[in-house]
């Protein structure tokens, strides 16, 4: 105490050694409000995870109710496109994963690099599910009562063509919305917010992004294979 | 490996040996998806994306390596999607055929029945409607 200066320098060494910026007052440490954080995205997937099996439990039930609508139906869909989606998403999912190791191992460049590929592989997804859609519409196959596509007026198939809208509709929300999550990310990682230290916005929506991989995982053999 | 915090950092070999398994595997189900395997198509499909999903979860969310308390939350989200499918299908998937049934109505059925019983034991045909409910009789045409 005879040097107050050394007194105060000890203590915002050992301040800023506990109290990192990012790290809120009301929790003991970095690792608890990570664990924190990660428990409550994971409580949030399960919403998600609920809110597309509603969607899922509809294709079953009226799977099991008009098995040979799916059949027809899905004859109208492009597995290439579903195919090369599916491997897109899984890349974006391979990139997003790099990128929180390249944030666990403090590499900036290549976290921004990892997360502006990852929109990228988004921006694809989204572009060859454009031209599906398109394609669909041109023919006159809406969801709903619009539908009027001559070549398939057996009944119950816009049943399964109004699954395939909302399905894929709602699943496109999500990657849009993860395009706009991942491109603030990597306009944050540029500046340099994000280190081994913290990083906890990177894994977030790291999980949010493989969940979105993981319903595109499903519709892909339900709604283009089988 | 350990970050400075004590997270688990996934080796990059491990991601990428992951991605192939992926590609691989969603190889494997357009290709088995040609081929007609009668009523094990949907199955087998549903098989081949469950471990597709299970190894995006277990390596790339990293639950293999989390907190297990992740774990417990993700097993009961899947268990009540598994609660909401198999009782909703409870329902649907034995409701019938409505279009399977008959246009004779039960009191109808019941009445015809009785009217075999009654002739094979020898009672005039006069009697036949003792056995149906006189209450049901006035409701129909």
């Amino acid at each position: 105490m005879a040097n107050p200066t050394a007194t105060a320098t000890t203590h915002d060494a050992s301040a800023s050694q506990h109290h990192p910026p990012h790290l809120k007052h009301y929790f003991v440490s970095s690792e608890q409000q990570f664990d924190a954080a990660k428990l409550g995205m994971w409580l949030f997937l399960i919403t998600e995870i609920l809110l597309f099996s509603g969607m899922f439990v509809a294709y079953t039930v009226y799977r099991v109710w008009y098995p040979e609508v799916f059949t027809i139906g899905a004859t109208e869909l492009n597995p290439w496109l579903g195919g090369l989606n599916t491997l897109v998403l899984l890349g974006s999912s391979l990139t997003v994963a790099l990128a929180i190791h390249a944030a666990q191992t403090d590499k900036r460049r290549t976290l921004v690099r990892y997360l502006v590929i990852t929109v990228l592989l988004a921006g694809v997804f989204m572009v060859v599910k454009y031209f599906e859609y398109t394609h669909k519409f041109h023919l006159g196959i809406f969801p709903g009562a619009a539908f009027s596509y001559a070549e398939m007026s057996q009944p119950y198939v816009p049943i399964f063509f109004s699954i395939y809208f909302v399905m894929t509709g709602i699943h496109g929300v999500h990657v849009l919305i993860g395009m706009g999550v991942l491109s603030w990310l990597a306009w944050r990682a540029h500046k340099g917010h994000f280190g081994s230290e913290y990083y906890t916005p990177v894994e977030l929506t790291g999980l949010y992004w493989h969940l979105v991989d993981i319903i595109w995982i499903f519709l892909f053999p339900l709604l283009y294979l089988i | 490996m350990k970050a400075q915090h004590g997270h688990h950092v996934t080796p990059k070999k491990t991601l990428i040996k992951v991605f192939a398994v992926l590609v691989v595997l969603t190889i494997v189900t357009a290709l088995t998806a040609q081929l007609d395997l009668g009523g094990l198509d949907v199955p087998l499909a549903l098989a081949i994306a469950s471990t597709k999903a299970g190894l995006v979860v277990l390596f790339f969310m990293a639950l293999k390596y989390d907190n297990k308390v992740n774990a417990l939350v993700f097993a009961l989200g899947v268990t009540f999607v598994a609660i909401f499918l198999t009782f909703t299908l409870f329902d649907t998937a034995f409701r019938g055929d409505l279009g399977n049934v008959g246009s004779e109505t039960i009191s109808d059925i019941e009445r015809r029945e009785s009217m075999l019983r009654d002739r094979a034991a020898g009672v005039p045909e006069s009697t036949e409607g003792t056995a149906s409910d006189p209450s049901i009789e006035g409701g129909e045409e």
